[in-house]
């Protein structure tokens, strides 16, 4: 095609020029897998010994602990989460508008407060319940014996299925009746036709959901650690807070890591396709199966879940405030030294919101890099990003640790160390949420701005960003929504004297003070409420 | 001349074929010229090249006599005083009606802005439109906003990229008749992007017909149509069916009979006639040349579809009240009162 070499090389230039924003993504995405390579290279580069010792004395018994956790909860969130929201989107149960809600709450109770409620009523001693049983001369009623891995399993559950449940609710929602329909004119009665076109249309939803809850599961500290059963991240804890092994410490997540990039790999594999029942222009929403008499065994099962995951213990934290409020001893036990509830309020708001602001904005190039210069450097730079999913909170820790010792020795222990933990731990969320609004930008608009005089970043000021801005602010929101819930890293990363809600409701919880703990963890409660709402309003299944 | 392009190419990476293959022409100033071929042609490319949103491989593209690009030069769009209205129209969502069509008046005083923008709502006819969002406008109404906005800065060129595919079939043939009236009010350069050859011929005061990547084929509209250069732009824009030949000193020997036509080739070249439904006819004869195999009823016409002997396809035009069957075995025949274009095979 070309005549000469001379303008073939200056074609070459000419044609492909590398955008400037890639060198932003670039520097977003090594940012954001600094923290991994560094704790897999110590890992990698540990003493053999240690290793060995390591391997024949702990890591069999952990490997199974948090499998079989993850397994347990995966499967339990899976079956709730979908029977969940086929009640709800599928059939006639009466009052399952407001069950849609109801059912997505549970996002603003951290599962450790979860555990901490689920302790403080079952309890062998003391437990609310088993003081009941004794006063009214039941004590030979058996009780659960609330530790362990089926107490762990048990909470983990009623906290965590609201994930599956949006992501298969929307996926119910999004199914076009005409499926449904065809499968009935072919001759499949409405059983066949559930398991044969239902639920094969709407299971990358529900894997999606799934994988996300697995993560989640090995990432989780609180839970495990208050209801005493062991797993990688409560073990690398114990390391870092009790025997300042880092080493150790540092093998230990090296192995979780592997684990969780394994399943984020299943993760980002799925999630391309999670959505395959696109909402196109002659959709017609499913029509509703109707349950007869069977409506009330629906409803008890909707009110069952949500009095579990919700309203039981949304109230004993309401009780138990009042209590404690009204009783001065316990309110002034809530003063750590001159400092209150105000105070732990305060640090948790900025802390969360600066993490908020500063994912948000690193997400903005990756973002645009990905969506409008597709590719495989572009989608690698958009994964690298989103490899924090794969770090739990406590690895977080141990390499922010490791690496502000060693390269911003002036930034060891400062609080902005929790905040750059919150970063790297939760710009993925951000990241997805900036490339979802991207995507639903169409390039002829920002192409139109330029034909009408406005260079890239004029373009980006003006039309880019005013119509972003509602998915950049629910990606904040989700982030500050993790933020305010994070505990190991907070616990771990925090300078003495940086307390926020969490920390404190965890310190309380721990020591056994469930009176003194019920303010601050109703606090942090609401506050979640309120970026859940406006995240939950953006999701097709609340809107009608 | 307006607009002068000279060898533009593009091949984007990855692809083995260019997108744009080598293409030259010349526009005058108020012209309108479609552009016009089956998707992939790289009509549409041609078009995003010359405004500025790709980067040819190379060529010179000269607007009012300024070189815009070539081997040196890649004047960004903001800069080219190119106006353009898309498929989609991207209509701002965050700004009125007015504010959109506002958006490109870059140094105008406030007073001058509202003049502006109202001479244009009242060219296109909106008047009423102007403090309304692009979300509650009807396709129509976009259409004519989008047009709106791209003319407001009195560009040197328009560019319409398939401004009608998103409107209903009805509306179509209504809008582009107020959009041509517009255009030739406004004295507009305009390049008019359609794969729709009817839309092409009734838009351009001339046609460019692309296939793959190259321009096959610039002219008005009638020569295109009846002395179309290529076969494929007498199959893409005329219709035409096509019966193989073999040429002898007075015509051409076809199956449908001797082709009495004066022409040069030496004889015995192997060639190819395109006709059309009214160039040939048939009668009913059990010893033809071909059979009917479907008959398209067209309000005054009926439309037979032949399938001949030799297994080529002709359309025959009857009328209305001539009707045969499916299966009838028919001699076919031409008919036609002027010479047919013959492509060497």
């Amino acid at each position: 095609m070309f005549r000469t070499s001379a303008l073939r090389s200056s074609h070459r230039r000419q044609n492909k020029p590398i955008p400037k924003i890639a060198f932003l993504a670039g520097s977003v995405a090594l940012l954001a897998v600094i923290p991994v390579i560094y704790i897999l290279i110590h890992a990698l580069t540990g003493d053999p010994e240690l290793w060995q010792r390591i391997i024949q004395t702990r890591l069999i018994k952990l490997f199974s602990n948090t499998l079989w956790l993850v397994l347990a909860v995966t499967t339990g969130t899976s079956l709730l989460g979908v029977s969940m929201a086929w009640l709800t989107e599928r059939t006639d149960v009466p009052g399952r508008k407001i069950f849609r809600w109801l059912l997505a709450l549970p996002l603003a109770i951290p599962p450790y407060i979860g555990a901490t409620i689920h302790l403080a009523l079952l309890r062998p001693r003391g437990g609310l319940i088993s003081l009941w049983l004794e006063g009214n001369n039941l004590s030979f009623l058996p009780l659960p014996i609330p530790t362990g891995f089926w107490g762990a399993a048990f909470v983990l559950i009623i906290f965590s299925y609201p994930y599956v449940y949006l992501l298969s609710g929307a996926a119910f929602r999004s199914m076009n009746a005409s499926f449904d329909e065809a499968a009935r004119m072919l001759g499949r009665t409405p059983w066949q036709t559930f398991w044969q076109v239902t639920i094969p249309s709407i299971r990358p939803g529900i894997t999606a959901g799934a994988l996300l809850v697995a993560l989640d599961m090995l990432a989780e500290y609180g839970t495990v650690a208050l209801l005493r059963f062991e797993t990688f991240s409560s073990a690398i804890f114990v390391q870092l807070a009790g025997r300042y092994d880092r080493s150790a410490a540092s093998i230990l997540s090296g192995v979780l890591i592997l684990l969780a990039l394994i399943i984020l790999y299943g993760e980002f594999h799925i999630q391309g396709r999670a959505q395959f029942t696109q909402i196109g222009s002659h959709w017609r929403p499913a029509t509703l199966i109707h349950l007869g008499k069977q409506r009330i065994w629906g409803f008890l099962a909707l009110l069952f879940t949500v009095l579990m995951s919700f309203i039981i213990p949304v109230s004993l934290l309401m009780f138990w405030s009042t209590q404690s409020i009204l009783d001065s001893q316990t309110f002034s036990g809530m003063q750590i030294g001159s400092r209150g509830l105000l105070s732990f309020i305060f640090n948790s708001v900025w802390s969360s919101g600066f993490a908020a602001l500063l994912a948000v904005l690193f997400s903005i190039p990756i973002a645009i890099y990905v969506v409008r210069y597709p590719g495989k450097i572009s989608r690698l730079f958009s994964r690298l990003s989103q490899v924090g999913y794969a770090i739990p909170g406590v690895v977080v820790a141990l390499s922010l640790v490791m690496l502000v010792n060693r390269f911003l020795p002036f930034l060891y222990a400062t609080p902005l160390v929790v905040v750059m933990a919150y970063v790297v731990r939760y710009i993925p969320q951000a990241v997805r949420s900036s490339e979802s609004a991207m995507r639903q930008l169409s390039p002829s608009l920002e192409e139109a701005s330029r034909l009408l005089k406005r260079n890239a970043l004029q373009t980006f000021m003006q039309v880019t960003l005013p119509l972003i801005l509602p998915g950049l602010l629910a990606g904040s929101a989700l982030v500050f929504l993790s933020s305010l819930k994070e505990l190991p890293a907070t616990l771990l990363l925090r300078p003495a004297g940086f307390e926020t809600l969490a920390v404190r409701v965890w310190i309380w919880s721990e020591e056994g003070f469930y009176f003194q703990a019920a303010p601050a963890a109703l606090l942090l409660v609401v506050m979640s409420i309120i970026p859940l709402y406006f995240l939950l309003q953006r999701e097709s299944i609340f809107k009608q | 001349m307006k607009l002068e392009i000279e060898q533009l190419s593009k091949r984007f990476t990855g692809n083995q074929y260019p997108a744009v293959d080598n293409i030259t022409f010349s526009m005058q100033a108020h012209e309108i010229l479609s552009f016009v071929g089956p998707s992939g042609c790289g009509k549409t490319t041609t078009l995003r090249v010359i405004a500025g949103l790709e980067r040819p491989d190379q060529g010179i593209i000269r607007l009012d006599q300024r070189t815009i690009n070539d081997d040196r030069t890649f004047v960004p769009p903001e800069k080219r005083n190119i106006g353009m209205v898309f498929q989609d129209h991207a209509l701002f969502p965050h700004l009125s009606v007015f504010d959109n069509i506002a958006f490109g008046l870059r140094g105008f005083t406030k007073a001058e802005k509202k003049d502006r923008v109202s001479e244009l709502l009242n060219l296109v006819g909106v008047e009423a439109l102007a403090k309304r969002f692009p979300h509650f406008l009807s396709g129509g109404e976009r259409q004519r906003v989008a047009l709106a906005r791209a003319l407001a800065p009195e560009p040197a060129l328009l560019l319409m990229d398939e401004p009608f595919s998103s409107l209903d079939a009805h509306l179509r043939l209504e809008v582009r008749e107020q959009i041509r009236n517009i255009l030739k009010a406004s004295q507009s350069t305009v390049i008019f992007v359609t794969h729709d050859q009817e839309e092409a011929l009734f838009m351009g005061d001339r046609l460019a017909v692309f296939n793959q990547g190259k321009m096959e084929q610039i002219g008005l509209p009638e020569t295109i149509f009846h002395d179309s250069g290529s076969r494929f732009v007498a199959a893409f824009m005329g219709d035409s069916d096509f019966v193989c030949g073999k040429s002898n000193p007075t015509g051409f020997e076809t199956e449908l009979g001797l082709l009495d036509q004066q022409n040069d080739y030496s004889p015995g070249t192997d060639v190819e006639i395109a006709i059309r439904a009214d160039d040939i006819d048939f009668e009913l004869n059990k010893q033809g040349n071909g059979r009917i195999i479907n008959r398209f009823f067209r309000g005054a016409f009926n439309f037979y579809r032949v399938e001949l002997d030799s297994g080529a396809i002709v359309h025959v035009f009857k009328l209305h009240t001539e009707i045969y069957q499916p299966g009838e075995r028919v001699l076919t025949f031409f008919n036609a009162g002027h010479p047919l274009k013959i492509f060497a095979r």
